[in-house]
């Protein structure tokens, strides 16, 4: 049998170069070098947008959809809906993922040997190698998570399980991948014989879910509630890994259809459970995760904000990458705008976007309702790089989601943002936004000072569980006791609440 | 400005106690009922629509004008019974997918497909293809209306279209569908009648489905 003919394709703007044979799928090619596919690669979303400078790719009626004759013709493709016809040259639209891993200080009690926790994100992968002994972390690995060529978020993984039975290549691809993470950092810390003694990993229900093997079916539909939240054990041969001593592997449980075990960790890591004032933990993703509560009582809820803070579905949206203007500054009636990369402007990531509205209310070029005051269609932050009607829409949608689900839980608690000692912002975005922009466009009202980036809040309560006293198995059985899970969606009043936080709060915060 | 275009500002501009007083004074100055609807009410209601595509009305405003609408057609109904001259547009049978709790794309199509003339059957979320077949009988509806938000409960649209069939339904009525994943491509795929982008695409596409 003749073989192909291969192809060339190059990506900028890394200027890489590849060959594979005619006819292979862009999906593939590129998954393979760190692109995502939001949608599952389903030419429903437009995030794997790339363009074509030189060569030739095809359109069909999917792309036609999704993209603008103007779009089209200036060579704009899904990658997803294109195979490799001809050489190419392409310009990604896409990031190189920001990973935050954690090397907080925190108290333990020393043990013997080896640890290894892992934060198993939607997106991403931190795994840390610790020296239980001294509570010393010894390396950290990070990865792109490889189910993501099956949709971005989860329930497009959750589809692709169930709807495409999907469901054991995704268990096996992400132990597989974990596993070698695992054996990457034991071989990175040079500590011959290092043997380790426990690995905790802590995710999100359906990455939960999916790792562990359980029916996912569950939580593709209301009222999202699976009966099987708790705590897996494993060791690392049923998994496929092979450690020396074979390790007992924990998958820490989780606490609603939409509230995980990283959210557990969370908990931990911040010690909301264990206070006399009321706290709260705010996980800012596609899907929103609050916990409000004290030593007394725990409340925890997700709401579905969109992808508006991670610069999807915003007109210029990107991430925050090179080229991606991460912060807006009023300066007297001007604004100043800061570029990741010290290039000129190309999009706006989900800082950004914060920062502007924020921008446009303090200039009032912006009202309350979110109307761009002149009727203007858009507002030119730095060209080409211009905020839109939609844009502002999209981003009333995310922050109306978080601003209502932390309401509801505080009117469940029967307080006030007043009473919040602090609110703590989990994860990657959480460090990145900048506070009183947020606290400026109404996402959260409450004072700069009071609130914290608590940074990867998941990896270090999954630290914790590594080193949790005797008797402790990691089922948290009593702290979960405590934890009440508010189910938004069917809550009575939450979409008049939601409805009534779509709006930006008046005046000014001198 | 004449009261019918004072009516209409009252209800682009969500003024619900302006609407339905200027409605009951409009009544007792002899304006018949049949005609807030052609004069007033689907006027602002398709003004409403076209500021929503623009993005000049966002979801608050959208649902404030509708309820300032509906504080007129409340007290226009009862009048309106047995009114052979103001027959229903068509009889529209709506609601959320098994397994899909949102609503608020939904409630805003019914609510502008209320105040176009349609008699609207609102079976709310979560709704099983049994109750729409059912609902569809009863009220001899001519139009179903679907609503999904996630990818995993739109695959529910195909069930009801295929319960229909299964009924002998299918050529009776049309089948409306949208929603956030949802696209025109998915609604062909799965034999619908139409998608509707938003609401007062869905709206534009009912008028022209009832007119078929």
């Amino acid at each position: 049998m003749p073989e192909k003919p291969t192809r060339r394709i190059v990506l900028r703007p890394l200027q890489a170069g590849l060959t594979a044979p005619q006819g292979t799928a862009l999906r593939d090619l590129l998954f393979a070098q760190g692109v995502e596919f939001p949608c599952g690669g389903q030419g429903r979303c437009r995030g794997c947008r790339i363009r074509v400078l030189d060569g030739t790719a095809e359109v069909n009626a999917a792309q036609r959809e999704r993209l603008s004759a103007v779009e089209l013709a200036d060579g704009w493709r899904l990658a997803c809906q294109c195979s490799l016809g001809d050489n190419l040259v392409i310009e990604l639209r896409q990031w190189d993922a920001a990973i935050l891993a954690d090397d907080t200080p925190f108290a333990f009690q020393p043990r013997a040997g080896f640890g290894v926790a892992v934060d198993l994100g939607t997106t991403t992968l931190v795994a840390q190698l610790l020296d239980l002994s001294a509570g010393r972390v010894l390396a950290v690995r990070t990865s792109l998570n490889s189910q993501a060529r099956f949709g971005a978020d989860v329930m497009s993984r959750v589809r692709f399980a169930v709807a495409e039975g999907g469901h054991n290549q995704l268990r096996e691809m992400i132990r597989l991948q974990i596993g070698s993470l695992i054996e990457q950092l034991v071989s990175a810390a040079q500590a011959p014989g290092a043997e380790v003694q426990d690995v905790v990993l802590v995710g999100n229900t359906v990455m939960h879910h999916l790792f562990c093997g359980l029916d996912v079916e569950p939580l593709s539909h209301y009222p999202f509630e699976s009966g099987q939240l708790g705590l897996q054990t494993f060791t690392a041969g049923q998994l496929g890994w092979k450690l020396e001593g074979n390790p007992r592997v924990r998958f820490l449980p989780c606490l609603g259809g939409f509230v995980g075990s990283d959210i557990l960790a969370g908990i931990l890591a911040t010690n909301l459970g264990e206070r006399e004032n009321l706290n709260a933990l705010v996980d800012l993703g596609t899907n929103g995760e609050i916990v409000i509560g004290n030593r007394e009582r725990l409340l925890c809820a997700s709401t579905a904000a969109g992808p508006a803070f991670e610069g999807a579905r915003i007109s210029m949206g990107m991430r925050a990458s090179t080229g991606a203007i991460s912060e807006v500054k009023v300066e007297g009636q001007e604004i100043h705008c800061h570029v990741l990369g010290n290039v000129p402007p190309q999009g706006l990531c989900g800082s950004g976007l914060v920062d502007a509205v924020a921008a446009g209310l303090e200039l009032g070029r912006i009202q309350a309702s979110g109307r761009f005051s002149d009727g203007a269609g858009a507002w030119a932050l730095s060209p080409p790089v211009a905020l839109t009607q939609g844009d502002i829409r999209e981003l009333q949608l995310a922050k109306g989601a978080i601003a209502a689900g932390i309401r509801m839980l505080l009117e469940r608690c029967g307080a006030s943002a007043r009473d919040l000692e602090r609110l703590y912002l989990a994860g990657a975005f959480g460090n990145y936004i900048n506070r009183a922009s947020a606290q400026r466009i109404g996402l959260i009202s409450l004072p700069s000072e009071k609130v914290e980036a608590a940074g990867n809040t998941a990896l270090r309560g999954a630290k914790l569980a590594l080193f949790a006293l005797d008797g402790e198995d990691g089922s948290y059985a009593r702290l979960r006791s405590r934890i009440e899970h508010v189910a938004l969606n069917a809550a009575p009043g939450f979409q008049e609440i939601f409805v009534e936080e779509l709006a930006f709060p008046q005046g000014t915060y001198a | 400005m004449t009261l019918f275009e004072e009516l209409q500002q009252a209800i682009i501009d969500g003024k619900a106690p302006v609407a339905k007083e200027l409605t009951e004074r409009m009544l007792k100055e002899g304006v018949r009922p049949a005609e807030f609807f052609p004069k007033a009410i689907i006027p602002a209601m398709d003004e409403v629509g076209r500021r929503m595509r623009e993005c000049e009305f966002f979801i608050p405003e959208v649902l404030i004008a509708a309820r300032a609408a509906r504080g007129a057609t409340d007290i226009l109904r009862p009048l309106l019974v047995g009114d052979e001259s103001i027959r229903p547009v068509g009889t529209v049978v709506c609601g959320t997918v098994k397994g899909d709790l949102h609503d608020i794309g939904k409630n805003i199509v019914a609510m502008m497909l209320e105040s176009a003339g349609f008699r609207i059957v609102d079976l709310g979320v979560d709704v099983a293809p049994e109750k729409i077949i059912e609902a569809v009988r009863q009220h001899q509806a001519n139009i179903v209306a679907m609503s999904a938000l996630l990818t995993t409960t739109m695959v529910n649209m195909k069930a009801v279209i295929e319960a229909l069939a299964a009924a002998g339904l299918r050529d009776k009525v049309k089948v409306l569908v949208g929603g956030a994943p949802v696209t025109d491509t998915w609604a062909h795929s799965i034999g619908a009648d139409g998608y509707g982008k938003d609401a007062p695409a869905a709206v534009e596409l009912a008028r022209q489905l009832a007119a078929a």
